[in-house]
């Protein structure tokens, strides 16, 4: 019966051009949809990597005119001693622009073995990052102060650089980078970008001396009793502490809930336009089969004369259009198997492949729901009338 | 072979309701090649659709090889029809998107029958209508005989005991059509096959074993 179906339906292919182009589209539509929504979840179901809750983002601007080292170290070195006296904070670290969650970001690339490595996302923290972040050194050891004042060339990099360079070999030790930094740490992968984005390739340089000229960030963490007096006198406290500064404080909850309306509004919105094309898709399908019974109405009604049951008239109306899909889907898959073959976006080959089979599975969940009525119709044509019409 | 007793057929609307078939009863014997004549409306295809199971008596009961078909469900009347009944019809009912061969072929796909068997089975039944040269042309390339000829290998491909044929020479010219009815006889003669005819042919119906006319729907000789 399949060999004959599909005979049949090779040989109506041009009748069916409108059926197949439909469900190319719709095919091709889901299928950036899900990769969209796919690469989205499997980045969220990963951790942040990070504590972001009680820690606040502290922007300041430079108000020493000075260029001198020891002076501006020394002058953020009381900064950084004062906060450090307030009882509800914790935590103090002085980082470059592109903290977590912030709008700013900073990537390098280099290579190591012959092998490039792009876009690394580069920050210069201290010595107190980890802890001002509760983030996790999984081997080696984070920066100590004294390795600001040593002048050593280290490095932390983050797992999923790690996992990249060295795979499952101990990357301390080793030298990266075209400045031969050296490797003293590796840390769990923070997700900067927001739950929907994953942490990518991260390499952590010490903040030296020189840095505090333009470095603009304070990172906080603060205990429980922080509240919103806190952050009042707070407020005034750096006003005081560093004067003539636009000091602006922002809670790291607030930005990671910005950056994921970022991803999710778009998403959001593409999944509305997605879902109307896809009712209208659903529509044109249900016209079609609809249009093709009442067609053959009397080769329908020959096929209830000659054996054929309702169910299996049903059935065999519901078989074509799932062979028909398939068809389409063949077409379908042949481009949508070039975005993990030519790495398109750099995405993990893992993503296309599982928004491939969701895809698939959707269209012929789809195409079942739309045949199955006129499927039901098709069997309740009564044959003795179909053939007499004829 | 095949039992009518009272059938009636009335076909009812919100407002009308029209007696097509009124308290027939007919025995039709194995082997016997029957003719029903008539005027047009008089119930002729009703009646044969009834005996072909493809329509319901609104009365009355058919027993067809022994078996009470009024008791069949779908599935069941599916079945029976395709193993114990072959139809031809005016029209031919050809599916013009399959070639010869698949359309001859079309019975035994609702059996389990191997591709084989099944092509073989095609093949010796488009032969015995002289068709050998055409298991690969698309119905559309043939002429109005070849067409009706095709549709009766199909109606005995699968070898049923009863042949129902509505009006098969109706679409031809004459010469046409006694080739066809001649095919018919020799099957009737050959294998021992039940046939009924509807027709409007004088000629054809007095080449059958036997002749029942209807008027108005009910049996009139």
């Amino acid at each position: 019966m399949f060999r004959h179906l599909f005979k049949l339906i090779w040989n109506k292919r041009k009748h069916n051009v409108l059926f197949l182009s439909e469900i190319l589209v719709s095919f091709l539509v889901i299928f950036a949809i899900s990769s969209m929504l796919v690469y989205y979840y499997l980045n969220y179901r990963k951790p942040a990597g990070f504590q972001y809750e009680k820690v606040w983002a502290i922007g300041y601007s430079n108000p020493l005119k000075t260029k001198d080292k020891d002076t501006l170290s020394a002058f953020y070195d009381q900064v950084k001693s004062t906060l450090n006296a307030v009882p509800e904070i914790k935590e103090v670290s002085f980082s470059s622009y592109n903290f977590p969650y912030a709008n700013s970001n900073s990537t390098t690339g280099f290579e190591y073995n012959g092998k490039k490595y792009n876009q690394v996302n580069f920050y210069q923290v201290d010595e107190n990052y980890d802890k001002a972040l509760s983030a996790k050194v999984v081997e080696g050891r984070w920066f100590k102060k004294e390795d600001r004042v040593m002048k050593n060339n280290f490095t932390v990099i983050n797992t999923t650089l790690k996992e990249a360079i060295f795979g499952s070999q101990s990357a301390i030790g080793k030298l990266v980078g075209d400045d031969k930094a050296k490797i003293i740490g590796v840390i769990e992968d923070i997700k900067t970008g927001g739950d929907f984005y994953p942490a990518g390739y991260g390499g952590y340089k010490m903040l030296d001396s020189a840095s505090f000229e333009w470095i603009g960030t304070i990172l906080i963490q603060v205990t429980d009793n922080a509240d919103a007096a806190f952050e009042s006198r707070l407020s005034k406290l750096l006003a005081r502490t560093i004067p003539n500064s636009n000091i602006a404080i922002s809670h790291l909850t607030d930005l990671r809930d910005s950056k994921n309306s970022n991803t999710v509004i778009p998403v959001v919105i593409a999944s509305i336009i997605a879902g109307f094309l896809i009712i209208n898709v659903a529509l044109g399908l249900f016209g079609v089969l609809w249009y093709n019974i009442n067609q053959r109405r009397g080769e329908i009604g020959l096929r209830r004369a000659i054996g054929a049951s309702g169910n299996s008239v049903a059935a065999q109306l519901v078989t074509e259009s799932l062979l028909l899909a398939s068809l389409s889907l063949i077409v379908g898959s042949f481009f949508a198997i070039q975005f993990p073959l030519l790495n398109v976006f750099d995405v993990p080959s893992a993503v296309y492949f599982i928004a491939l089979l969701l895809s698939v599975l959707f269209i012929y969940i789809l195409v079942i729901l739309c045949s199955l009525y006129p499927g039901r119709q098709a069997a309740a044509i009564h044959p003795a009338i179909a053939l007499h019409e004829e | 072979m095949i039992r009518l007793q009272n059938i009636e057929k009335v076909y009812r609307t919100d407002t009308v309701e029209t007696l097509a078939i009124n308290d027939i009863s007919l025995d039709i014997a194995k082997g016997e090649f029957l003719s029903i004549m008539g005027p047009s409306g008089c119930g002729k295809s009703t009646l044969l659709n009834i005996m072909g199971l493809l329509d319901e008596p609104s009365r009355g009961s058919i027993r067809i090889d022994d078996q009470d078909t009024s008791r069949f469900n779908d599935q069941q009347l599916a079945k029976f029809r395709n193993q114990k009944l072959g139809f031809i019809f005016q029209s031919y009912h050809l599916i013009n998107d399959l070639q010869v061969l698949d359309n001859v072929e079309l019975p035994l796909l609702y059996r389990t029958s191997s591709a084989k068997e099944r092509r073989e089975l095609a093949t010796e039944a488009l032969v015995k209508v002289g068709l050998s040269n055409r298991l690969k042309h698309f119905p559309t390339q043939l002429s109005g005989g070849q067409r009706q000829r095709v549709a009766i290998a199909r109606a005995i491909v699968g070898r049923p005991q009863i042949i129902l044929a509505d009006e098969p020479t109706g679409n031809l010219d004459s010469a046409m059509g006694n080739e066809i009815m001649e095919i018919l006889i020799n099957l009737n003669k050959n294998d021992g096959t039940t046939i009924i005819m509807v027709t409007h042919d004088e000629n054809m119906a007095h080449k059958t074993h036997r002749l029942v006319r209807l008027f108005d729907g009910s049996h009139v000789q």
